[in-house]
Order: structure tokens, then sequence, then C-alpha cells
């Protein structure tokens, strides 16, 4: 076993690459970090990582990705992570969802029209998946599409989309046969978001930084009579379950991570530079013990998300690995809020410029953290997930049916 | 990054899963859990026989050498069955003389330890029960050549079946003024019995008058706190990689039950509740063997492995036994039936709980780790 990535020659001369690369281009941050200043900052790497095929590393490098394996992916991965970037440096989880979806499901031609503006960092994507009425439920939504010559129009509503710094392109799943069988009815297109009818408004949200607080901006998307272009339904019509099952996959954790969950270093950080009594808080005893307990949590995670990562990568049937590791992770939120709550006292919840010693991240945390329990399936469905995945009460037959998986 | 197990580890694990569906199948165990004994002794010498026992003893003492991570495989599949028997204690006993042993001590007991044919385990606790070496209050007086034993040490694992006690005694005033003696069970005045109940293999060991040669001191006289911490800790993993495949059994068991049970016209696993129950399960068990595999990994790269060390006997014990708590609420009434065998593994949840230190003990270890911890990627 190596839990550490092995180092190859070929490997080590890639991180002096992709480390000068980057002394050149990453930019510096100060301040807010979504500002329109900063995140502007954050788009131009993400377009200059596109033209080294480093924003979709995986990628098949004739869509526009680096079509790089797993050694040299995990060094990028770490040299970003190593300068608090990610891949991609901004939010973009639509792309890198949809993206994954079209190269599966998508014709030729919408291969080559739609997933080089995603690998390259030309546009920014937002998934739209819940409804009004359709939240676990997701194959029950109200939004139609109805065929009208060359194109489809869809009206209906999604909430809980994107963030706050605006978008180019959505994805959503429609239902395009209001009659017909539960999952043979829905259709997934790809839309232009610029169309005519398309509303975007900002919802009212516990983590929205309405308060001063995080990135949880979160936008209602009304479609009014939007005309649609068929050509950008992906999949077929009234196959876009099949099409939704690709990127639901990635979503529920499948695709792992070698990323630490910062809320310890930090933690811990704060916890030496704090006193207590006139000593560093971090040699009190009961401060220790909540310490652990958030090393205990953040450590089983980074080892869930490695295994995952691992297997994803490494092409393993995984069955439900993904979903185990996004439950532990969402409950696990929860505990260490509260583990940080016993740690700090009030400092855990105040933003306030002048008391605050964390600059927004603990108020931030204590409800991004409650925010988390939902997005890519309530930590309830993530169970139902891992349920039909181990085969609880069901035969091996039925068990393979519901494990199969995505890459 | 590669967190399959090699060829060689795929081998052994074959090797033991193999051996206890043929020779140590659930039945034959809830049998032998029954005896006094409490273990088989053919299957502790064809564990013997195929190195399993001196797979960290060096070449030249008979042993294998092979690692930590093998040793962990093959500790995980025994613990599957679950195999009963002194695998663990003799091993760990094993590690403490590799660590502080002179060169005929090494020559004496590695090598019989190797093949098979020395029980062995460590005395440390004491009926004022704690673990640690703060708990270490039995202490001897001298008499010329000889140390003079007087006393009882209590939940010594396999005390009963060792050949060999290392028997940690107070010889000094100080925190830390402990000794190792190498006490020969066959010495007068020395016995051991079993302790019944909810156990699995604690025994109380009674020195009356039992007379030592110092030549039976392991290590120098009250200078082996930090070669038996060492040891210990090299040790602890291989006792969790045990309970790991504890927990996977129970988890496997689980499973199936879910699919075979029906109620109220469905198999139970499909009702949410259940469910619950088994995904709770699978988290615990997954967690004790990540946390497990890491730390036998460190130990093999000759990484920085206390905190990890730490981290994985609290997970494991904790981890293995939640595993059973759920699986018995899965199993409810057929979890308890004897024959069953979902009980066997309960009885090792609770009894190697505490073994080396409970969950509170290593928590605490990595909590004094905090002021000074560094994390690997800094």
């Amino acid at each position: 076993m190596d839990f550490a990535p092995s180092y190859t020659p070929e490997q080590e001369a890639f991180r002096k690459e992709v480390r000068s690369w980057l002394d050149d281009h990453a930019p510096v941050i100060e301040g807010d970090q979504d500002s329109p200043e900063n995140y502007a900052k954050f788009r131009q790497l993400g377009r200059d990582l596109g033209q080294q095929g480093w924003l979709r590393p995986t990628a098949p490098v004739e869509f526009g990705g680096g079509g790089m394996g797993f050694e040299e992916t995990v060094v990028l991965y770490e040299e970003m992570s190593r300068r608090d970037l990610s891949i991609p440096p901004y939010y973009d989880s639509g792309g890198w969802l949809g993206g994954a979806s079209i190269l599966v499901w998508g014709s030729d031609e919408q291969k080559q029209a739609l997933l080089p503006p995603i690998f390259k960092g030309d546009v920014v994507t937002w998934q739209l998946l819940t409804g009004p009425e359709a939240g676990s439920d997701l194959a029950g939504t109200q939004t139609d599409a109805v065929r009208d010559g060359d194109d489809y129009i869809v009206n209906g509503e999604k909430i809980y989309v994107g963030g706050s710094n605006g978008v180019d392109m959505l994805w959503t799943l429609t239902r395009t046969d209001p009659d017909g069988e539960r999952h043979k009815n829905l259709s997934w297109f790809m839309i232009p978001a610029d169309l005519p009818g398309i509303t975007i408004r900002p919802m009212d949200l516990l983590g929205d930084g309405g308060e001063g607080v995080g990135s949880g901006v979160k936008n209602t998307v009304y479609f009014d009579n939007v005309r649609v272009p068929a050509e950008r339904l992906v999949g077929g019509e009234n196959n876009g379950w099949q099409v939704a099952t690709t990127h639901l996959e990635l979503e529920h954790g499948a695709g792992g991570s070698v990323a630490r969950n910062l809320w310890f270093a930090r933690a811990l950080e704060w916890a030496r530079e704090r006193r207590l009594n006139g000593r560093p808080l971090v040699e009190d005893s009961d401060a220790q013990d909540r310490l652990v307990e958030i090393y205990e949590k953040t450590e089983i995670q980074r080892l869930f998300g490695i295994r995952n990562f691992w297997m994803n990568r490494t092409h393993q049937a995984m069955t439900y690995e993904g979903p185990q590791s996004s439950y532990f992770r969402k409950l696990s939120g929860l505990d260490i809020t509260t583990a940080l709550h016993e740690l700090f006292g009030p400092y855990a919840l105040t933003n306030d410029e002048i008391t605050d010693f964390s600059e927004g991240a603990l108020d931030a945390y204590q409800r991004s953290a409650i925010v988390a329990l939902h997005p890519g399936g309530t930590a309830d469905v993530q169970k139902v997930l891992m349920a039909r995945r181990i085969g609880m009460g069901r035969s091996e037959a039925e068990r393979y049916k519901a494990g199969k998986t995505v890459e | 990054m590669d967190l399959s197990l090699t060829d060689q580890q795929e081998m052994l694990k074959q090797a033991v899963d193999d051996f206890v569906s043929r020779d140590a199948p659930i039945e034959s165990l809830i049998e032998l859990q029954q005896t006094e004994r409490g273990f088989s002794d053919d299957m502790w010498r064809t564990a013997g026989e195929l190195g399993w026992l001196g797979m960290l003893i060096p070449e030249e003492y008979g042993g294998s050498n092979t690692g930590y991570t093998d040793a962990g495989v093959v500790f995980e599949a025994l613990g599957k069955g679950p195999v009963p028997g002194p695998f663990f204690s003799t091993v760990l006993a094993g590690e403490i003389i590799k660590e502080l042993g002179n060169d005929s001590q090494k020559e004496n007991y590695l090598t019989r330890i190797a093949n098979g044919s020395l029980i062995a385990t460590l005395a440390m606790s004491e009926p004022d029960y704690q673990w640690g070496v703060a708990g270490v209050q039995l202490t001897p007086t001298e008499d010329g050549e000889d140390y003079i034993l007087n006393g009882e040490k209590s939940f010594v694992y396999d005390g009963h079946a060792a050949d060999l006690i290392i028997t940690a005694v107070r010889t000094g005033s100080g925190d830390n003024d402990i000794s190792l003696l190498l006490v020969d069970t066959s010495t007068l005045g020395v016995s051991a019995r079993k302790l019944e109940g909810f156990t699995s293999s604690e025994s109380s060991v009674v020195f009356a008058n039992a007379r030592i040669p110092k030549s039976a001191l392991l290590g120098e006289s009250n200078a082996i706190t930090d070669g038996l911490h060492a040891a210990l800790m090299r040790a602890t993993p291989l006792l969790c990689a045990y309970k790991v495949g504890g927990a996977q059994a129970v988890f496997d068991l689980s499973v199936q039950y879910s699919r075979d049970r029906v109620q109220f016209g469905r198999p139970i696993g499909r009702f949410q509740f259940v469910q619950n129950h088994i995904v709770q399960l699978v988290i615990h068990l997954d967690s004790a063997r990540w946390t497990t595999y890491e730390a036998l990994w460190k130990m093999d790269t000759g990484r920085e492995t206390e905190a990890a060390i730490h981290l994985a006997k609290a997970v494991t014990s904790d981890g293995y036994r939640q595993a059973c708590d759920y699986g018995h609420e899965v199993h409810a009434g057929t979890g308890v039936v004897r024959e069953y065998g979902l009980t066997l593994y309960t009885r090792q949840s609770r009894s190697l709980f505490h073994a080396l230190g409970e969950p509170r003990y290593h928590r605490k270890q990595l909590a004094k780790l905090m002021p000074t911890l560094q994390l690997d990627d800094e």
C-alpha cells in the first residue's frame, strides 16, 4: 500500500514545471475572495490553465482537456492546493459535472461545440437540478420542455442554483413527456444563460453572504417560454435520467479528493495563537480534547477522500463509497462546528469586524455546514444510495444494477 | 498512491482465509469459546508452521521480517474468523524482546516465537486498574541474585496459556522506574487463571514468593519505558487490524441477514431504519480500516507514526464495538443466539476495547500531541 503518491522523475520534473508556471500566473489575492476584482483574476487564471490543458487535466485533449494520467493530475492538484487554489480556481461545478455528462452522452457535434469552452475556461456553467416541487425527488421536476419546430419551449423554475458572479451556460433536467413513465419522461438540456425568457434572482438564505459571510449565494432561475434550440438536447429525448445518473454519481462524492479539510489546521493554528489564563489555549486540556474531535473527523474524511480518489482514478468498481464519503462529510461538518463552538465559545458565531479573529471564517462555517446538508443530495439521500449500492435487502442482480458507477 | 494489497499480501490473505474456512469454521469457534483454554493448539501450531508469528522477527532469529502491513493483512484475516488464540499477545511480546532484549534473550525467545513453540504475553495492569506504566505498582524484593515477586497482575491477555510472561514491575520511586522481567510460567509460585465473563482471554496472574533471577531482566532496570512504549506502539496497529477483520465479518453477516430475513412480507433490508444500522456500521468499518492501514503504511515507510497509531486504536476500538452494536440491531433476537456466531465478534469487540488502552486513553495521548503536532503536508 502507498497512501502518498510516489513520484517518478517525470512527475518531479512536471512538478517543477507547474511550480514555475504558477509563480508566473497565480494571481495575488487580497481582501474578499469573492470581490469582482478577485473573481476576474481567478477567471483569468482559469483561462491560462485552460491553455495548458490543466483546467480539466483528465479530459480528452481533442475537446480542450489535458489528456493527463492519474500521476500527473495528482501533482497538479497538489501544487494548486499548496497555494490554496482549486481546479478550477472558481465555482464551476456545473462545468465539471455537465462536462462529464456530455463526454458520455453528447453527440460528436455537441462534444465539439460544448466541451472546449468549458475545458478551456471560457465559460462558467451552473447546474439546475432542484425545483420548488422536486428536491430529493429530482425526477419529479415540473419544468417542462415542449418541442416546437427546431426548438423546445422551456417553462418552469429551478432553485438553489449557482453563485454570485454570473454565468454563461445552464444545464437542467426537464419533463418532455408529462404522462410518460417515471424516469423515462425527462430530457437534459445545455442552455445558454442569455436566452430571452431566463431570469436569475438571488435567494435569501442562511449562508448567502448577505450579512457579509461566505460565498453561499444561490439563485432562483425562472424559465418563461424560453426557446432552446433542439441541438442543445443531450442524450436524446426522454433519456435525461440516464444522463443525470452520470453527474449525480460524481456529485455523490465518487470522484474523491486528495485535499485535506482545512478546519483542523485552522483550529489548531488559532488555538496556538489565542490565550487562556495567560497560557496558549492549545495547552488547555479541554481545548485539546475538542481539537482531537476535529482531528478525528477530518482525518477520516481525508482517508475516505483518498480511497475514492484512488478507486476512481484507477477505474475500480465503486459502489457505496461515493455517497459514504458525502454523507460522512455532511454529518461530520456539523460535529466540527460544534467542537469549534466549544473550543472558541461565542467567537465561533461572530463576524464582527473588530471582535472576530477569523476574518469571518468561523461564522461562515457555522452556517455553511448546515447549508451543506442538502447539495448533491441530502444526507438521507446519501444513505438511501448506500443501502441500494450495498444491496441491503436486495439480490445480487439488483445490487449490480444499483451499483453502476461512472469514471 | 496505491491502496491495493501487493501480490504477496493477497497470497497471505488467501492463505489465512483458506485456513479459517478449512480449520476454523464458525461452529468450531463457538465450541472453542466454551473450553477452558479458549483456543485450539492445532490452530496455533499451524500459524507457527506457516510463519505468521515471525513476520516481524529478523531472519537471523528465524523470522521473515516482512513488515507491518503484511502482518496486518494476516491479523485482519485472523480477526475475520474470529480465530481466538495468543497470536497478538505473542507477537507483541516479540516486539518488546526485539526492542529491549540482549543477544542471548533474542536468540532464546525470538526463535521460538517465530516457529510457534513459545506462547508469550505482557503483564502490565494490576487490580487497581489503569492502562500505562502509572498502573505498575507490583514491587519485587531483592534476594541475592534473585527478585522475589508477591502480588497480582490483572487482565493479562492469554496469561493462562503463556509459557513466558513479560512482567512489568516497579523498581524505583520515579514515575518511569519500571523494569521488565521475563517470567517463565513454570516457575514455582507463578499461577494464572482465566477470568470468566464477557471476556475473551483475560487472565489473572498471581505471584506467591516467586523467585525470578536477575538475569531475567529485559533491558536495563529503570530504563525501559521508552523501549516498551516504542514496541507497544509498533504492535498496536496489528491489534487494530484484527479488529478491522472482525468488523468486516459483522458487516458481511449483517448485509446477508438483511437479504435473507423477511418480515412484513419483505426483506428487512428494505426498511430504512434497518438500512441506517448498516450504513453506520460500514462507516465505522471503513474508518477503522483506513486509519489502521495508514498507520501500518507509515510504520513500513519510516514516517512519523505517533498520532496515526493513537488515532487508529481509538477509532478501531470504538468502531468494532459499534459495528457489533449495529449488527445486533439488524439481527435482533437471532444475533444473541450463540450458535449463530455474531456474539463471538461482540465478545471480542468488548474484550479488545480496552486492550492496550481504551479509546479514552488514546484520545488523551493524541490531545497531548496537539501543541506540537505537525501535519504531514506541512
